[in-house]
């Protein structure tokens, strides 16, 4: 079923892309009145008709698999009333309904015998059917996701560039076989002068495709992790080493044989002309291996949705240079290399004197520097290295990974994560202090796959097999925020000006039996979070309450939370003076476990930034204290420009 | 036949086409649009209507004969927020206290509404 449906969908976009290619490829090669170049047209008119036929009957093939696969039975592939139902009720179904209905378009039009003995009726004619043949190609474009204008216009360019390049192809490949016949002498200028055409032609929809190709990949890849890392992006290094290799017989057409088809026309060798177009063929045959990559590439999901799998024992970057200055310096100065390197290569490249010399130097200097630059840049890597964490940084996870922590890890890490637990001491090696910011140089993938297999050397163990895959995750959310809040140690009362690094987890709330809400729904203003405990806190508490106009009207979303979690918070608060901000009657046990690790106060207010992002921390008993300082922070906030850089990650990185 | 003839009623086929297809959509999406508006809009006419919702107290104004409750959505009027509800006799406000999670009804013509019947509820 699947086999099929991929042919289905590779016979489909072949003949799509031929159709183009084959009326392009008339229109350049322009019309003429020799008898072989008369017969080389009828002949690919001829077989533009048999494809459109083929793109028609594969078209409705590809639709009916469709159709089984939506519903999930192998029976509704013949069931026209499911068939019609995917039609008029999925967006895939109209898409399919358009481009279905200009491929008929385009067959009748081909169909047709018209007189194009006229000069305007011939331009009439072929330039119809390059018209039809881009129209009924570019409905591809509107299926790709994420459906964003961008996306689509990019896809859209992408599989008429393709088009134009591969579809041409075959009927040049035709012509100059004809034109190399002794009978065929007499089109021989007219395939020389096609081929040129062609070859300029191609290479601008080359230029096309592979900028769009580039920025598509970006879409639907995003990482160097989701290229190599997973189905899709691995799919699409094939295609880009088909790719390859085709630009390579392309650049010999062009430089070499190309060449050699100089001078008369009617002249030039057979011979020259016969390899051309074995040469040509190969580009074709090398074009539809990358249309069956592309009809699979359809059918797998993009690199952006799945798990990527690293598959090297080690990755490159930057953060293993962090804090040593000698390995700095030589990555600095390979790099400088490796780029005087490269820039040899392009210089062998363009000039034409000196190629030899050059390049070998360039390629001597590129790996010089490579080899210099790269080994110190170079970090342990897991198969699980760029893993997505599939469970939120929320406070609900941190707190159940404190919970998880408290059972299995406290012995050699210690209470608070400094690695001085009782069952570390005899140990290969001292267990690690989890409050160092290990998140800068170990992805969160790496922590999972310490967690899961453990470090056997040192004497950690993996807990693979004892917790489950959203447990730890949990213990891994709960370790960013240990680590964070080691770091939160430093923060004050006083607004750092644009510095926000210290991400406020998300959490869930309830004030009493309402719905639940979420922190994030107050991105945009800023909220002042209150852990407080009473009767301690009453002081301040009535504070904040008799100033709630105020902050209001500053634009403030005050959030109570009870340090113990009492779900008669707000009876006990009571009603002098009056609080009428939220007061979290449920959800405040995992708020307080995550944002007691940032400040161990009894009482602590947070400002939170219209970002998302905790800037001061205020740590007291709950006694009463000035107002003003607070308003003042919260005015700050207020004035500071918000960047358009995106608000903080979801996930722990 | 004539080839440019042929064409120019190909490029009107499409044309048409297209222009049938954008018509169609469009057609229908402003007539949906229209639609749900007047579905708002009768919902939301001067007719009286009736809601039950929960929510918290969290304040009594006596001298105002207002309660402000902290409330969850209430179906086609507003969405979930603290405020004050006006009530229809005193004695709903004394049966209540601060902190009490209530079930509460508001009947009236929005945004002309007040609070008729309440009732603490436990969770
Ligand atoms: C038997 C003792 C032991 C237990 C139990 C243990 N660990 Fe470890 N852990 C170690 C040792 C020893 C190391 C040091 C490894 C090294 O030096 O490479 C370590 C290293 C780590 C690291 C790597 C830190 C880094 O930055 O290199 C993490 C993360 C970690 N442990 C997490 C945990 C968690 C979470 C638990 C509980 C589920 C746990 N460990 C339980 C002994 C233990």
């Amino acid at each position: 079923m699947l086999a099929l449906g991929l042919v289905a969908r590779w016979v489909h976009l072949a003949t799509s892309i031929f159709l183009v290619g084959g009326s392009v490829m008339i229109v350049m090669a322009g019309q003429s009145d020799r008898p072989t170049a008369r017969r080389w047209e009828q002949r690919t008119l001829a077989a533009t008709r048999a494809l459109a036929v083929v793109a028609l009957a594969s078209g409705l093939v590809v639709l009916s698999l469709q159709t089984a696969l939506f519903e999930g039975r192998v029976a509704a592939a013949l069931d026209l009333a499911a068939i019609a139902r995917v039609v008029v009720e999925t967006q895939a179904g109209h898409v399919w309904l358009v481009r279905f209905g200009l491929l008929v378009l385009l067959a009748a039009f081909l169909l047709l015998r018209l007189s194009v003995d006229r000069r305007v009726d011939w331009r009439a004619a072929r330039g119809e059917g390059v018209l039809l043949g881009a129209a009924a190609l570019l409905p591809i474009a509107a299926a790709v996701e994420p459906g964003t204008a961008r996306a689509i216009a990019l896809d859209a360019l992408h599989v008429v560039a393709a088009g134009v390049w591969v579809g041409g192809l075959v009927p040049l490949a035709l012509l100059l076989r004809a034109a190399a016949t002794s009978e065929g002498s007499d089109a021989r200028p007219y395939a020389v002068l096609a081929a040129r055409r062609f070859s300029r032609v191609a290479l601008g929809a080359f230029a096309i495709l592979a900028v769009t190709g580039a920025l598509l990949a970006t879409v639907h890849v995003g990482s160097v992790a989701g290229l190599v890392g997973t189905r899709y992006g691995r799919l699409l290094l094939a295609k880009l080493l088909f790719l390859a290799l085709a630009l390579l017989l392309a650049m010999v057409n062009r430089s070499v044989l190309l060449a050699r088809l100089g001078g008369d026309g009617a002249t030039v060798g057979r011979p020259a002309m016969r390899r051309l177009s074995g040469f040509v063929v190969a580009e074709a045959c090398l074009a539809l291996a990358i249309l069956g990559v592309v009809a699979a590439l359809g059918v797998t999901p993009p690199a952006r949705h799945d798990a990527p799998v690293w598959p090297f024992a080690i990755r490159l970057s930057t953060t293993a240079l962090e804090g040593a200055s000698a390995a700095a310096t030589r990555a600095l100065i390979g790099s400088q290399i490796a780029v005087l390197g490269l820039a040899g290569l392009v210089a062998a490249a363009t000039l034409r004197s000196r190629m030899l010399p050059l390049g070998a130097l360039g390629l001597v200097a590129l790996g010089a520097g490579a080899g210099l630059a790269l080994p110190p840049l170079a970090i342990d890597a897991y198969p699980t290295t760029y893993l997505r964490p599939s469970v939120p940084y929320q406070a609900a996870s941190v707190a159940s990974g404190a919970a998880l922590y408290r059972e299995s890890c406290v012995a050699c890490h210690g209470a608070r994560g400094a690695g001085d637990g009782p069952a570390g001491l005899n140990l290969p090696r001292p267990p690690a202090d989890l409050r160092a910011p290990h998140t800068a140089q170990h992805t969160a993938g790496d922590l999972y796959w310490w967690l899961t297999n453990g470090i056997p050397a040192a004497g950690m163990p993996g807990f693979g097999a004892r917790l489950s895959e959203d447990q730890r995750w949990d213990l891994i959310n709960f370790l960013r925020a240990l680590s964070a809040g080691d770091a939160a140690r430093g923060m004050g009362t006083a607004v750092e000006p644009d510095r926000r690094w210290l991400v406020a987890p998300d959490f869930a709330f309830a004030v009493g039996p309402t719905p639940p809400r979420s922190l994030k729904e107050y991105r945009g203003r800023v909220v002042l979070l209150v852990l407080y405990q009473l009767p301690e806190s009453r002081p301040r508490m009535s504070q904040i309450a008799g100033r709630e106009g105020t902050l209001a009207m500053l634009g403030v979303e005050v959030i109570a939370v009870p340090t113990d979690a009492d779900r008669d918070a707000i009876r006990r608060l009571g009603d002098d003076p009056r609080v009428l901000f939220p007061v979290v009657t449920d959800g405040a046990e995992a708020i307080v476990a995550t944002y007691r690790l940032f400040a161990a106060a009894p009482h602590a207010e947070f400002l939170i930034d219209r970002q998302g992002y905790v800037r001061t921390i205020a740590r007291s008993r709950g006694q009463a204290a000035e107002m003003e300082p607070l308003l003042a922070q919260i005015q700050e906030l207020n004035q500071e420009r918000v960047p358009v850089e995106p608000p903080p990650e979801e996930h722990v990185h | 036949m004539q080839a440019w003839k042929a064409v120019v009623l190909f490029n009107l086929a499409l044309v048409v086409g297209a222009g049938w297809g954008y018509a169609f959509w469009g057609v229908r999406a402003a007539r949906l649009e229209r639609e749900l508006a007047a579905a708002r809009a009768t919902a939301l006419s001067g007719v009286e209507r009736e809601w039950t919702v929960e929510g918290v107290v969290r304040a009594i104004f006596p001298e105002l004969n207002v309660l402000v409750i902290t409330h969850g959505e209430i179906n086609e009027f507003m969405p979930a927020m603290t405020m004050g509800f006006r009530v229809a006799s005193p004695k709903i406000q004394e049966a209540v206290s601060v902190g009490d999670a209530v079930r509460f009804t508001v009947r009236g013509v929005p945004p002309n509404v007040a609070v008729i019947a309440i009732q603490k509820i436990t969770r």
